[in-house]
Formats: structure tokens, C-alpha cells, sequence
């Protein structure tokens, strides 16, 4: 067994008390957030708490559940979540599995993929493209624009170069087409990065906003965070410019409100998380060691 | 053999590039037709007079803007109504205030400028579209119209490009945001209502060491402020840095960022910061943050309006201090013996007409009459269910309002659920004439918060205002770089103020800006100020 001499030991205590710090001031901001959303109005004007709620008031739940629009963009944002990370992996697998097979042009379409990287379109091009595609207002738009991320496509490329070319042949003597050595031997095989880069783009459709402003003119199926940010952010009237801004006009909702909003918002993908931790640990550092 | 099939797939892709490309000229064959078929249709009637208010035909009316709050959704009992009584298909597209600039630069790069176009004050891509022939030349039109046509030339001319009057004010009252004090801790501490920056400072630094409101803390303090240094507490429009009231050697008017009245005011601040009695942290306070400092009880001094209040916020003051009573502070005297505030440009924003529409005269009319009747003003004793155009605007009583105390409150949902016509009009702001005599407390309920109104009307009525002359003025310098040059004076400031660099820096810092484009700006504006016939300072 190994054994820890004194100095050691000590170093690991230190260690852990330093570990300790730095994740309650992480888990600090989460704390506020949620005590000043339980807490009521007069209270938090006057700081008159600590990190716990004096008394308990659910006053802004009551407030942001109690409108439509709310939990009308949660399931908006849901659906994009969902139905985008499906049409994310499908496509992203498929067109990287079939990178992996020695066809012509395949280092072309590399090239191709790897130039949208470096050079990318702006914002009109782009929304000229949505536009005319006939995508404008459908939250099509918010799915199918971005659905292969150039990155994550190489990386899964990658990733399926790394699965020992024997299998392939051997699914080949069986008797198994293309199309059943990808559904039947490498997705199989390839499931905890098909859980990582789900995360990576679930978490990225979940917070999704400035394409939800641009392209959809229904309020109705604004996502979440345009929502959120309605609450939250304020519109600043620009002193810098000078206007006589109206004070009304400028004001948000108090901040025990725009607090639940955040959480509410923040809860579902923030719960995800836990359960797929391992993978996107390993997710990560997919592609990075060949071999 | 694999070759072959790559081979013929690669062709297969060509073929699909070329048929893409090919829908695409087809569909762009389309349009010039359609084009030409409504042009035809005016051309059929060239010489017949077109009755400005005829409903007979159905025009498809587009338009955008920008809305603070939640814009509201696409078919409603509202648009229905509103589509019914004009006789139009109406298509607004409300944006959220903060994208908007983003995505109605989108919309009209991508070839698609609806008929009406809203921008927010200051925003110079309205003078650039104006000027690149994107918009309509209104002149001939609107005397039509009952509350357009009565808008006064002073406030036109601000839209006004190559003569021409392209713009659309959207309302915004005369009077400015100016300090108001908390009377309830002045009584306290035995002290008055201040006449001069000294006095104000010495009450500003007793709030925050003599325990205004005697709770035995020292959680008080003076002013409250935020990030560039706003608001700026000019106690007059001497020390106004946004007004052109200042003259330099030569008999030009200056910005007042740059005159000696802002130095003296930076000065104040200054020395304010020292003594802990203004905001530490202003630099990085956003606005709403600012509004919670002053109405949480912590500070003493802020600004205040006759008008857009919030009662929520006042709500939350009394309910911590219970006995809170605010009141104006009246314009101090400047050294040159002046005394009054600066009266504000007349409009938070315009509204621009598509140029595509000079096709279509009748679309026209159309168009400006449904923002006629958004504009309208209701004087309070209309303001109720009797007046048709009023009960039609807020969405009929009981749907889209109620009458409680004689006063028109519209249901919360009014706007989220689009049951008042009213928030489907891009410009839904009143205009109010200028000889309409309005009680501006009357629209609010709370108690203290009428009281406070009546003081800051009282003020404002009683006291001069000064006329910007720089209103209206456009200097192509100040478009392309007055804005970064103000943030550029207004960052070095707040560091004079959090005493970063001295105060004497004041003089390196002028002749910093006249440098960088300062001088441009002056030598331009003043041309305009002198076109317009402007040469003493003018007072109302």
C-alpha cells in the first residue's frame, strides 16, 4: 500500500480545503439566485438577508408561471431541444461516418467543412439563406441552420477512424451492407460519444437566443432565453446619446422575479447534466489520442 | 466499378447545383411582373384625385419597430380589429428594444424593408436610408391628417433630409428627468431644499454621515448614480452636458459636454466621491440598479419625471420608509446669472415610409392614417368609453380595459394576449399638442406619487426652458463618430470623478476631442444652427 508521509498529507488537506473554497463560490452564485427569487420584494430591497430567504415567498413563481408565455417558450425550448439534438446526431453521424470510408473527394469535403470554420458566414448571408429557403418563422430554422457543427464533425470523424478497421471487414464477410455496419457495428460502439456530443449540442439549442429573435416574428415561439432575457436584461436607455429616456419604458420586473425566471430556465438542462457527466468527461477527449 | 458510382453521384450534385440555380432565376423572373401589374393599375386612373380617406380597396400594410416591453402575437382580436377598420391586411412586426437594431438591419439587407420602419432616437441609419432614396418624402401628405398635419415644423425639421421631411416623430414631453430630493430626511436633519451646487453637496454628504432616517446605521448616502455618470444632475441648462448652450471664443456653440459648466459639475461629483455620498460602484451600475439604490432607501437624491413613473417602485420606497416624501429641486443660477432646464428634442424616435410605395398613392393614405390614429391624442376627459375612437383604441371596455375610478386601466393582458389595437400601432405614443393643458399627476394613482408630479410640474411651469439649437442640427462628423467620442468623454470623466486623473486634466481632455473630431462637429453644427436662423440663446 502506499503509504502518505506527513508533508503529503498535509498538502492534501490543503488541497481539499482550497477544492472546497473554490466550489462554494461557485455554488454562491446558484444560492442567490435562488434565496432572492424565495424571498419577498421589500426584503431584498433592503438586503435584508443572508443567503437564506427571511421568510418564504413564492410570489414570483406565481408571477412567471402565472403567464402563458412562460411555459409556452419551456416547451418550445424543449421541443428544439430534442428534435435539434436528434437531427444533430443523425446528421452529424452519418456524415462522418461516411468521411471515414475511402471515397473520392473525401479530403475535398474535409476541406470544404474545415473552411466553414475558419470563414463563416455573417449574420445577413445567413439570414438571407433562412429566408429565401422559406424557413423564416418555423423553428425549423432554430434546427436545421445549425445542424452539423463543422467542429464536432471532425472530431467524430475522428472517433470512428479509431474503431479497429477488422470489425468492418468482418461485418463485410457476414454479409452486412453500408448501412448495416453503420447502425449495427459503429453506432453500437460509439455511444458514449453519440452522449457526449448530444450534450454539446443540446446545451447549445437550449441556449439558443439571437437566432430565435431573428428569424421567428411570433412571440409565440420565442425560446426561453429571449424570454429570459426580456425579464433580465435591461433596456438601457443610452445616456452615452442622451435621450430623455422615459423611466417607465426602461424598467424591469423586480429582481425577485427576474431571479425564479433564471432558475426556472436554468433547472431542466442543469438537471440533465448528472446523468451524463461520465460520457461528456469522456466525450471531451474523444479523437485527441490515436492510436 | 466504386469509381463509376462516385462518378455519377458527383454528376447527380451538379445536376441538383443547377436546379437550385435555376428555381432561383425563375422566381426572380416573377417579380418584375408583379411589379409591373401594379404599376399598370395606378396608371389606369393618372389624373383622378385620390380621396386620402377612401376604404374601398384592400391594401396589405407591413411594418416594424421596436417595443420595450413584450411585443404581442401575430392574429389577435386586437389586429383583427384594427385590419376591419382600416380595411387592411395588416402585418407589424414588434422586435424586442434591445434586437432590434441587429435584426431591422437583417430585414432590410436581405431586400424585404416593410412600409413602415421604426428607429429609436439617435439612430443615424435613419439619415443614411433617408439619404440613399430608401424612404418616402412626405411633405405632400401630411396635411391630411388630423394629428400629423398639426405636429409643428420645429419638431419635423429634425427628420427633415435635403429638405425634405422623411421621418415621423414618435412623442416625447418637453420636459426633461431632473433631480428630486427626499424632503423627508432634509426635515430630519433640519436642512432646506438647495439653490446652489455647494449647498447641494454639503446635504448630500449629511445624508450619508447624519443618519437621515434614524435608524442608527450608516446605510445612507447622497446621490445615486450609474454608469456614464448618468443620470447627470445638471440643475440647469448651463451645466446640461447634452445641450449646445456653451460659446467659445469665436461665438460658436459648444456641446456641454466639453463646456466649464460640466467641468464644475465633474468637479462636484468629484468631491462627492471623496466623501463616500454618491454611488461607489456607478461606473458599473446598470440603470435598473441605479433605480433600486435611490427607491430601496439608500440614496437621497435621484431623478424624477412628470410623466412614465413607475408606482411599482415607488410602491417598494414606501414600503421601507413609509414617511418617504420626494420634491423637486428647482434649476439653480448659473454664474452667468441663467437659470432654467433644457427643454427636450420633441421625439424619443421616428417612424419612415418604404420609397417603394410612391407607386401606389392610395397605399399611402392608407399607411399614414393608420399611423394618424395611432398618434391621436385623447385629452382625460375623453379618455373613457364614450369617445368611440378612444374605446375602439384600448380594445373596447371589458375586453380590453376597464373604467376604475374614472380612470381607463387596461387588463394585464392587453398587450400578451393582443386585445387592444393600441399595442399593434408601431407608434402607439400620443402626441400631444403643444397648448394642451395637461394635469400630469392625473395618471397615476398613488397618493405620493401625485404629490411629487404636481411639485415637478409646478417647477417646470414656473421656470423657463431653455431651446437646444443644436435640435434638428445633422453633422456628418457626429454620425459617424459622436457617439464613440461622447463614450470616449464620458469614460476619461468618470475617472476624474472616481479620481483617477485630476480634474486639471480638464483642458488636455477638451483639446483631446477637438483632435480627434471635436472640431468637425462644432464647425458642422454650428453651420446648421446658423441655416436655421438660430443666433441668440432662446428661452420659453
Amino acid at each position: 500500500m502506499f503509504k502518505a508521509t506527513g508533508g503529503e498529507r498535509v498538502m492534501e488537506i490543503l488541497n481539499n480545503i482550497l477544492l472546497l473554497l473554490i466550489s462554494v463560490t461557485m455554488l454562491f452564485p446558484f444560492l442567490y439566485i435562488f434565496s432572492v427569487s424565495f424571498s419577498s420584494i421589500s426584503d431584498v430591497l433592503n438586503s435584508d438577508f443572508l443567503l437564506w430567504p427571511k421568510e418564504w415567498v413564492t410570489d414570483a413563481y406565481t408571477y412567471i408561471l402565472g403567464s402563458d408565455q412562460f411555459i409556452r417558450s419551456l416547451w418550445v425550448t424543449v421541443y428544439i431541444t430534442v428534435v435539434g439534438t436528434f437531427v444533430n446526431l443523425v446528421f452529424t453521424s452519418t456524415m462522418a461516418y461516411s468521411l471515414t470510408r475511402n471515397i473520392i473527394g473525401q479530403r475535398l469535403i474535409l476541406f470544404l467543412v474545415l473552411f466553414t470554420i475558419l470563414f463563416s458566414a455573417g449574420m445577413i448571408p445567413t439570414y438571407m439563406i433562412v429566408k429565401e429557403t422559406g424557413l423564416l418563422n418555423s423553428l425549423w430554422a432554430l434546427i436545421i441552420p445549425v445542424a452539423i457543427s463543422p467542429f464536432n464533425l471532425i472530431i467524430m470523424t475522428q472517433f470512428f477512424k479509431g474503431i479497429p478497421e477488422e470489425l468492418t471487414e468482418a461485418a463485410i464477410i457476414d454479409g452486412a451492407n453500408d448501412i448495416q455496419i453503420f447502425t449495427k457495428v459503429i453506432l453500437p460502439l460509439s455511444k458514449p460519444a453519440l452522449a457526449a456530443f448530444g450534450l454539446f449540442y443540446a446545451v447549445g439549442h437550449w441556449n439558443s437566443y439571437f437566432s430565435g429573435v431573428l428569424y421567428l416574428n411570433d412571440p409565440a415561439k420565442w425560446p426561453i432565453q429571449v424570454i429570459l432575457r426580456q425579464i433580465v436584461i435591461v433596456n438601457e436607455p443610452n445616456a452615452a446619446l442622451g435621450g430623455h429616456a422615459a423611466m417607465v419604458e426602461a424598467l424591469p420586473p423586480p429582481e425577485t422575479v427576474q431571479m425564479a425566471a433564471i432558475l426556472l430556465a436554468t433547472l431542466p438542462i442543469l438537471i440533465v447534466y448528472p446523468f451524463l457527466q461520465k460520457h461528456f468527461a469522456k466525450g471531451v477527449m474523444l479523437g485527441s489520442v490515436k492510436g | 466499378m466504386k469509381k463509376k458510382h462516385i462518378l455519377i453521384s458527383f454528376l447527380l450534385l451538379v445536376l441538383s447545383f443547377m436546379l437550385v440555380a435555376c428555381t432561383d432565376e425563375s422566381t426572380g423572373e416573377k417579380e418584375p411582373e408583379k411589379e409591373k401589374e401594379t404599376a399598370g393599375e395606378t396608371e389606369k386612373a393618372p389624373d383622378k384625385e385620390i380621396d386620402p380617406f377612401d376604404h374601398s380597396e384592400k391594401y396589405t400594410i407591413t411594418g416594424m419597430t421596436f417595443r420595450f416591453g413584450d411585443p404581442p402575437p401575430l392574429s389577435s382580436p386586437g389586429l383583427d380589429m384594427i385590419n376591419e377598420r382600416f380595411n387592411v391586411d395588416y402585418k407589424p412586426e414588434i422586435i424586442p428594444q434591445g434586437d432590434y437594431v441587429e435584426k431591422s438591419s437583417a430585414i432590410v439587407a436581405s431586400g424585404s424593408m416593410p412600409d413602415l420602419v421604426g428607429f429609436q432616437a439617435g439612430d443615424t441609419r435613419f439619415y443614411q436610408w433617408a439619404e440613399d432614396g430608401a424612404f418616402l418624402p412626405l411633405d405632400d401628405y401630411l396635411s391630411h391628417y388630423a394629428t400629423l398635419g398639426k405636429i409643428p415644423d420645429y419638431i419635423y425639421n429634425s427628420f427633415k433630409v435635403n429638405g425634405k421631411i422623411y421621418g415621423i416623430p414618435r412623442y416625447s414631453q418637453p420636459f426633461p428627468l431632473t433631480p428630486i430630493i427626499r424632503k423627508d430626511w432634509l426635515d430630519k436633519l433640519g436642512l432646506e431644499v438647495p439653490t446652489n451646487y455647494e449647498e447641494l453637496e454639503k446635504i448630500a454628504i449629511a445624508f450619508t454621515k447624519e443618519d437621515p432616517d434614524g435608524n442608527g446605521k450608516a446605510d445612507t448616502y447622497g446621490v445615486a448614480i450609474g454608469e456614464n455618470i448618468n443620470p447627470n444632475f445638471n440643475m440647469g441648462t448651463y451645466w446640461d452636458f447634452n445641450a449646445w448652450y456653451h460659446q467659445n471664443d469665436n461665438g460658436d456653440y459648444i456641446p456641454g459636454i466639453i463646456s466649464d459648466g460640466r467641468k464644475e459639475l465633474v468637479q462636484f461629483f468629484a468631491n462627492l466621491y471623496k466623501e463616500g455620498a454618491m454611488t461607489k460602484d456607478f461606473a458599473v451600475l446598470d440603470w435598473a440598479s441605479t433605480n433600486n439604490e435611490f427607491y430601496s432607501g439608500k440614496a437621497g437624491i435621484f431623478v424624477g419625471g412628470v410623466s412614465g413613473m413607475s408606482e411599482e417602485y415607488f410602491q417598494g420606497l414606501l414600503s421601507i420608509n413609509p414617511e418617504a416624501e420626494l420634491v423637486a429641486i428647482p434649476p439653480f443660477e448659473a454664474p452667468d446669472k441663467s437659470k432654467g432646464f433644457t427643454m427636450g428634442s420633441g421625439n424619443s424616435g421616428m417612424l419612415a415610409l418604404n420609397a417603394k410605395l410612391a407607386d401606389d398613392e392610395g397605399k399611402i393614405y392608407r399607411a399614414l392614417e393608420l399611423v394618424d390614429f395611432g398618434k391621436t391624442y385623447f385629452p382625460a376627459e375623453e379618455k373613457n368609453p364614450q369617445n368611440a375612437d378612444f374605446d375602439f383604441f384600448l380594445g373596447k371596455e371589458g375586453t380590453g380595459y376597464n373604467m376604475e375610478n374614472g380612470l381607463p386601466v387596461q387588463v394585464p393582458t392587453f398587450s400578451s394576449d393582443g386585445l387592444s389595437p393600441s399595442t399593434y400601432f408601431l407608434d402607439n405614443r400620443e402626441q400631444v399638442p403643444d397648448d394642451a393643458k395637461i394635469n400630469y399627476a392625473d395618471s397615476y394613482k398613488l397618493p405620493e406619487l401625485k404629490e411629487m408630479t404636481v411639485t415637478l410640474q409646478e417647477m417646470f411651469e414656473s421656470n423657463q426652458m431653455y431651446i437646444d439649437p443644436s435640435h434638428g442640427v445633422l453633422s456628418p462628423t457626429n454620425q459617424e463618430k459622436g457617439t464613440d467620442l461622447m463614450q470616449f468623454l464620458i469614460n476619461e470623466q468618470s475617472k476624474m470623478i472616481a479620481g483617477q486623473r485630476p480634474v486639471s486634466d480638464w483642458d488636455a481632455l477638451v483639446k483631446e476631442y477637438l483632435a480627434k473630431g471635436g472640431e468637425a462637429i462644432i464647425k458642422e453644427t454650428n453651420e446648421g444652427i446658423k441655416a436655421k436662423g438660430y443666433t441668440e440663446r432662446q428661452w420659453k
